[in-house]
Formats: C-alpha cells, structure tokens, sequence
C-alpha cells in the first residue's frame, strides 16, 4: 500500500509548526519503499496537483495527515486522530476554503478540504490533529505541545505502517476525532 | 500643475518648493480637496435610518472571495435602490513596520514577504530595491531582466486567479442567475460576438462555465495558476515566499536551460490571454447593453496611482536621484491620473505628493502639535510632508469601531490630499498615455491606448487593443485586468528576449556584492508593483540597522476609509456610486451582489494592506468582526 504522510503548518509559528516539524523528524528517518512523506504546507491547490501528478497505477492509498488544529473544548497538547469520513461541506464553505487556499493560507483542514473537493485523496484518509497552546512567532513549542511531539510522530509512523492501527481509528467527520493517549516525553 | 491642493509649486527648472508664505504648509485641516465627493455624516445617517423604514443597513462580514479579512457597512435607500453610506474595514492589525524596526535591513526581503500569501515576491523585490538604494548598489543587467521576469511570472499567477476565481463567480450564471434571472435569460439567447477566440457559443455558455468549483473557466484558472508557479520556481526557487531575491538582483544561476523551460510556460500565457481578453470584452459589452446602468456599478472618479515596474537594464541605477530618469524608461510607467488625465510620470512628484492619515485608523497621530518633522526633504531636496512614510511613525492603538471617528486598521493614502486608486489597470493606463514604452516589436503605446501582438500558439498571432475607457467602473477594472494580463506576457517576452541576449554574450552574473553600511543614516524606497499595482516600502536605515519601515500597497490606497475632508476612500467612494440592480423589490432578498462586484473589481488583498500580526498573537486566516451593529459610541 502507498501511504504519503503530510505535515501541514506554518514555520517558525510555534505550537502552530508540529505538522511541518512531524514531517522534518519523520522525513530524516528510513521508510519502506512505499511511504513517503513530505511536508505539504503550500497552497493546496499545489498540493492538490502534485497528488495528482502521481501516475495513475503509483497513486497513494493512504495519506496521514498531521497539524495543529484550534477545536473548541479541547484542552491544549490533546491529540486526537481519526479516519475521516470524506464527507465535505456545502459548496460556499468549499469556495471559501479555495479563495483561502490561492490566497495564501496554510492549515490543515482547508488542505484536506480543498484536496478531497477535486479528488486528490485516497480513499483512506488519516487525520492526526494536536491542540496548539500557544499561537505567536517563535521557533520553540510551548511546554505543552513540546511534551507530546515525540509521541505524535511515534503515532504517525504507526498509523502509516500498522494497518490495523488505523483499522482501529473510529471514522468520523471533520473535526471529530477520538483523543488519544499519548504518553509524555 | 501638478498639485492643485498641497502649496506645493516649481522652479523655472522644475524643482518643487513649498509656496512662500503658507504658515504651516502641511496642516491637515486646510480646505478640503477640490471637488472631491463626500460621505454622509454619520449623525445624519442614523437620522434617516430612524425615519424610513426603507432605508436600512446592509452588511459584508467578511466579504468572501477576497484576499484576507475585509469588512463592509453599507447603509442602503431601497426606494431609491441606492447606497447612502459605504465604510470599509480592514479588520486585522498591520504590524509589519513595527516588526521590522532595529532589524539587519536584509530581513526585510524574507519578512515583508510574509505579508502575502499571493504576492510575497513583490514585497521581497521591493524590500531588496529599498535597501539597493540606501546602499548604492546596482544589479548587474542580467539580474534586472531576470527580477523583472520573476515578477512578470507572479502578476500572471495573480490576474487569472482574481478574474476566474475571485471575481469571476459574480457574473456566473449560478449567482446571475438568483439575483437577475431575465438578464440570464436574455445571456442565454445572446451570441458571444468572440466565440471563435474563447471557444463559448452565447453568454450564457460563457456564464455557466464562470461558475465557481465547476465551471471550465474556474478550473481553467486554477491550472493556469500552476502554469505561472512552475516558471517562478524555475529562478526563485519557492513561491509565493522567493528565496533568491537578494539586493543588487538575484541570486539564481540563470541557464539556457533554466530559460527554455521557463519559456515553455510563459509561451502558454499568450493564447489564454486572448481568450480572458475575449471573455472579459464580450461579457463587459452584454452587461453594458443589457443595462446601461451597469457602467455605474463601481464607478468612481479616475484618480489613479501607480509607481510602474519592470526596469530597464540601461537605465535603472538605483539612486533617488535618477528616479525620475529611470522610471521614466520602464516597461510600466509611473505616474499620478487625476479625472482621467496623467499629471505626472515623474517619481520623485509622486512620492513627495504621499501623505498617510490615520484619523479614521485605529493608530496615534505621529505628526503635529509641535512634533519635530525627522525628513523635511527628500534625499534631493524636495519638500516632504510630516505625513509623508519617510516621517511616518506606526503607533497602533485598538479601540472599538465608530464611523465618526476610527473603524479601520487601514490607513489613508492619499496624493495631493486626493483618493487615489490602485490597480493592473493604472499600470496600463499611464503606459498608454505617457508614451514611454522602450523600442519593441510587441507593445505600442499610442497616447489613446495599447496595441499588444500576441504571438502565434494553437490561436493564431492576434492584435488586441486596450483603450483608455469612457466610463470607470468595475466592469473596465475587471477588463483591463484581462488586458493586463496580455501586457504582462509581452513584457515578459521582452525581458525574456532580452535576457538570451545576455547569455549568448557570456554575461551571466544576476547580482552586484554589497555591503550595509554600519554609519550613518540612509534613506531608500522600493517603487515597484503587485499585481493589484502600486508598492512602495520606504527604509530608514541607521547604523546599519531598520529605524524606519514603511510599506503602502495598493490595498492599503483602495481599502481607505473616509479622510478627515469626508472624502471617501476608493471602496466607499465606488460602493456610493452603485445603484442596486438586482431584479427583487423585498430589501430581505437582496444579495449585494452589485455592492460586492464593485468592491471584488479592485482586487482586494487585506493581508498586504494590514500584515496581520496582533499583540495577542499572529493570525493567519481571516476573521468575522461583526461589523453588523456598530454604534456611534464605539460599542
């Protein structure tokens, strides 16, 4: 199975940056041949073609998501995963998220949103979100999200490699994930 | 003459001097503006909208499909199908100038580009000619013609994405379509005069494949905008944030290589731009019959402003000095439009004609009541204004939203205390008329207009003609972004050509070593251009470090709230002169959809204009502000 694990981010924006710095630490690790992973914080509508730009007998089967994610009543440092339903919203939420995503905005949801509207996604789609505490320029992670980052990238690499890691994953809409329990470093 | 309201006149060589015996030449409450419109106070607003029911407000939080978090009141007479009231708002914080303070110049390059997710690469290029021109070092010609390309490279990703995918839903048929469905129909049974170029039988074809995620044209677009992409990385390496803009040029090793394949892109501009000129030509024409009152949606006095762009490599030396020499040879040139007519081409009159307010801002007044002027000259001698970037002084101070004194985190730029507008469509403008293009066998200006040669690709070779229009309006913004479109590639084939003529002489060194000067105080300015137009950044440095940081955009011009004179900034100004056309009678079923096409046509780009940093912390993505309720006390 071709699985591509994406970080989603912005640099240098703190607790903001964990899906760019995931996908840093995965990238420097060795993989079976089937994985890539990469960081995809551009414009979507690039990252849309580039999915595309894979031949058609190469496509990626799985993709593992990973970024900060501000959700309403989620305690900061909570990291919660999810196989995503697919399921998109209306068609003005989906013009809005590609007015955001030419213009310049980089976040994960917007990202999954744009590419599964013009079908870039595999079928199976692995979101893993962490709640930022801290949203300002910086090149460190707040205390909070610094001591869950080694376990979130120990979860992605497995829910890139374990297919019944992910078969376990509840499916659940945008935003609807299960926390997990990660352990501190 | 040039200025009609600042005292500010010229010697018999042309130098400008302050008038002899003006007291305090630069007090903001001199007499307002010479015929300029103003606003309706807003005490006399509230008083008719507590007296007819018919006259109520209607509100755009945020208005979509825009770059970035823009806000707009209105209060509308729906008797008279009329907007009485117009304030627009930008709603984030523009803290770039504050970031940059005590920084090594060079940071420049790499931060202001930030303030863009669209159009990182002019603030970076713009930032690099700023500190080019405090230091003294000039590119070498190579480099010109390649900084020109890349910038050419970023307009072309930028004007299709605004006409396909921003402004282009407005005149599809799933938004004509509920707002004015007998002007769908009669799309429906009109034939598109240019069928044979854009390939669309009737409008009506032609409106259903403007429709937003679906229609050809907007999924057109968004492949056109990779197209545009792929040529930029080629010598910038990254888009939208370049990593080889450095001062005195570029940083990329330029090849034949590099070249052939940057042309195999740019080659793909020059059919598709005479199908957006097509498109736009015949979809401006079918509104204009359908509806003469069309030509008054957006429409606002010519008042233009735009700094030119794209350098010639014989010319440009960097210096304030030569600024007007050098600009004066670009492929776009500067200058200053007032009522329809070029007053000035030269730099150093248009820069010593800005002046920012910020009365209706959520900033502190830096100038006045006794407070020492830092510049009272240019680096030539010409007189500035304490309002003036060089003396400006960004002192944010948040505060609650009230229409008589501050609503907005945009300032106003104003030239000659007048509203002027910014856009790709200035730039056409004062290169039509002025009459300086250089010697080519692509572009002619011919004082009326611009005649451009496409060349041949799957259409064949094809001559298109930009006139400088009877009417401004949206319709010819959004037309003359089209036709700009065109311009773009042609300068860039120009500069293309220009650059293998280099190569083959051996010449491939794109940048000059520089030095920052560690003493002493310099001054520089970036006139250079975004795809929505006008761009300056103007650097103060100090012992080799940022003691001043100013950047004007073409948004922070057009997105001006309402001056101190009750002048309207060029938003407000445009969504005043718009009538309501949609085809209801029940103010709850109006859309705004004229309201937002007028607004839509300037190319709106909100991060540029407010850089988007808070005391509480970065933002990233646009905000709802709720503009809807704002009272009079700052509630």
């Amino acid at each position: 199975m071709r699985v591509i694990v994406g970080g989603v981010g912005y640099r240098n924006l703190r607790d903001h940056s964990v899906g760019v710095e995931v996908a840093d630490r995965l990238e420097a690790q060795t993989w079976p041949d089937d994985v890539v992973v990469e960081d995809i914080s551009y414009n979507p509508i690039a990252v849309v073609q580039r999915l595309e730009d894979e031949p058609p007998e190469r496509r990626f089967e799985r993709a593992v998501v990973v970024g900060a994610v501000q959700r309403d009543g989620r305690r900061p440092g909570t990291v919660s995963t999810y196989r995503w339903d697919g399921k998109l919203p209306g068609d003005e939420e989906i013009q809005r998220a590609v007015t955001e995503a030419v213009t310049g905005v980089i976040a994960l949801d917007n990202t999954l949103v744009v590419a599964r509207h013009f079908g870039a996604l595999p079928d199976e789609i692995v979101v893993v979100e962490v709640e930022p505490a801290v949203h300002e320029f910086g090149d460190t992670f707040s205390d909070t999200v610094g001591h869950v980052f080694d376990a979130v990238c120990v979860l992605v690499r497995t829910l890139a490699t374990d297919d019944g890691a992910v078969a376990r994953l509840p499916r659940a809409p945008l935003g609807g994930g299960s926390l997990v329990n990660v352990e501190a470093s | 003459m040039c200025f009609k309201n600042l005292p500010i006149e010229f010697d018999a060589a042309g130098k400008p001097y302050l008038r002899a015996g003006v007291a305090d030449p630069y007090t903001a409450t001199m007499t307002a503006p010479r015929g300029a419109p103003t606003q309706l106070s807003a005490d006399k607003v509230e008083e008719l909208l507590k007296r007819n029911g018919f006259i109520q407000e209607m509100d755009f939080d945020p208005v979509t499909r825009v770059a970035g978090a823009l806000a707009f009141h209105t209060v509308a007479d729906f008797n008279a199908r009329k907007v009485l009231e117009a304030r627009s708002m930008a709603t984030l914080f523009r803290g770039y100038e504050v970031i940059m303070v005590g920084r090594d110049p060079r940071d420049a390059i790499y931060i202001t580009s930030r303030a863009c997710g669209v159009c990182g690469g002019v603030h970076s290029v713009t930032s690099a000619m700023a500190i080019e021109m405090a230091m003294g070092c000039v590119p070498p010609p190579l480099g010109i013609l390649v900084r020109n390309l890349a910038l050419a490279l970023e307009f072309l990703y930028d004007h299709p994405l605004h006409l396909h995918l921003l402004a282009g839903p407005d005149y599809s048929a799933a938004m004509v379509g509920p707002t004015n469905p007998s002007l769908l129909a009669r799309a429906r049974s009109t034939e598109a005069p240019h069928a044979e170029i854009h390939g669309f039988r009737t409008i009506g074809d032609l409106m259903e494949d403007l429709n937003p995620l679906s229609g050809k044209l907007y999924l057109e677009a968004l492949h056109m905008t990779r197209v545009a992409r792929e040529a930029y990385v080629l010598i910038c390496g990254k888009y939208p944030h370049p990593q080889t803009i450095v001062p005195g040029g570029m940083s990329s090793t330029i090849t034949l290589s590099v070249m052939n394949e940057m042309f195999t892109r740019l080659a793909q501009f020059f059919d598709y731009s005479k199908k957006l000129v097509a498109i736009w030509d015949d979809l401006t024409e079918f509104f204009y019959t359908a509806n003469p009152a069309y030509k008054q949606v957006g429409s606002r006095r010519a008042h233009m402003i735009d700094t030119g762009i794209f350098d010639h490599p014989d010319a440009y030396d960097a210096t304030y000095a030569n600024a007007g020499a050098w600009g004066d040879r670009r492929w776009a040139t500067p200058g200053v439009i007032v009522d329809g007519e070029l007053v000035t081409t030269d730099l150093h009159k248009l820069n010593i004609g800005i002046e920012e307010f910020v009365e209706h801002s959520y900033y502190e007044e830096w100038a006045g009541r006794g407070q020492r002027q830092r510049f009272p000259t240019d680096p030539a001698g010409n007189p500035l204004s304490p309002y003036h970037p060089w003396n400006k002084v960004t002192k944010p101070r948040p505060q609650g939203q009230n229409w008589k004194e501050k609503y907005t985190w945009d300032t106003t730029p104003r030239w000659d205390r007048q509203s002027m507008e910014a856009g790709a469509y200035a730039r056409l403008w004062n290169t039509a008329v002025a009459r300086k293009l250089p010697a080519n066998s692509f572009i002619e200006s011919t004082g009326t207009s611009l005649k451009m040669r496409l060349p041949k690709g799957a259409l064949p070779e094809m001559e298109i003609e930009w006139h400088v229009p009877e009417v401004w309006n949206a319709f010819e913004r959004n037309r003359g972004r089209a036709y700009c479109t065109a311009f773009t590639a042609l300068v860039a084939l120009n500069n293309w050509m220009a650059a293998m003529d280099r190569l083959k002489l051996g010449d491939t060194r794109t940048s000059t070593p520089f030095e920052i000067p560690q003493r002493g105080e310099q001054l520089g300015v970036g006139f250079w251009g975004a795809g929505r137009g006008y761009l300056t950044h103007h650097l103060v440095l100090d012992r080799g470090a940022v003691a001043n940081y100013q950047i004007v955009t073409p948004s922070t011009w057009n997105a001006s709230p309402t001056d101190r004179w009750q002048q309207p900034g060029p938003y407000e100004e445009a969504v005043l002169n718009t009538p309501l056309l949609e085809e209801t009678d029940d103010p709850k079923q109006f859309k705004g959809i004229d309201i937002l096409r007028a607004i839509r046509s300037f190319d709106p780009c909100m991060p540029c204009t407010t850089h988007i940093h808070s005391d509480a912390g970065v933002i990233t993505r646009e905000v709802n502000t709720c503009a809807c309720g704002v009272d009079d006390d700052g509630g």
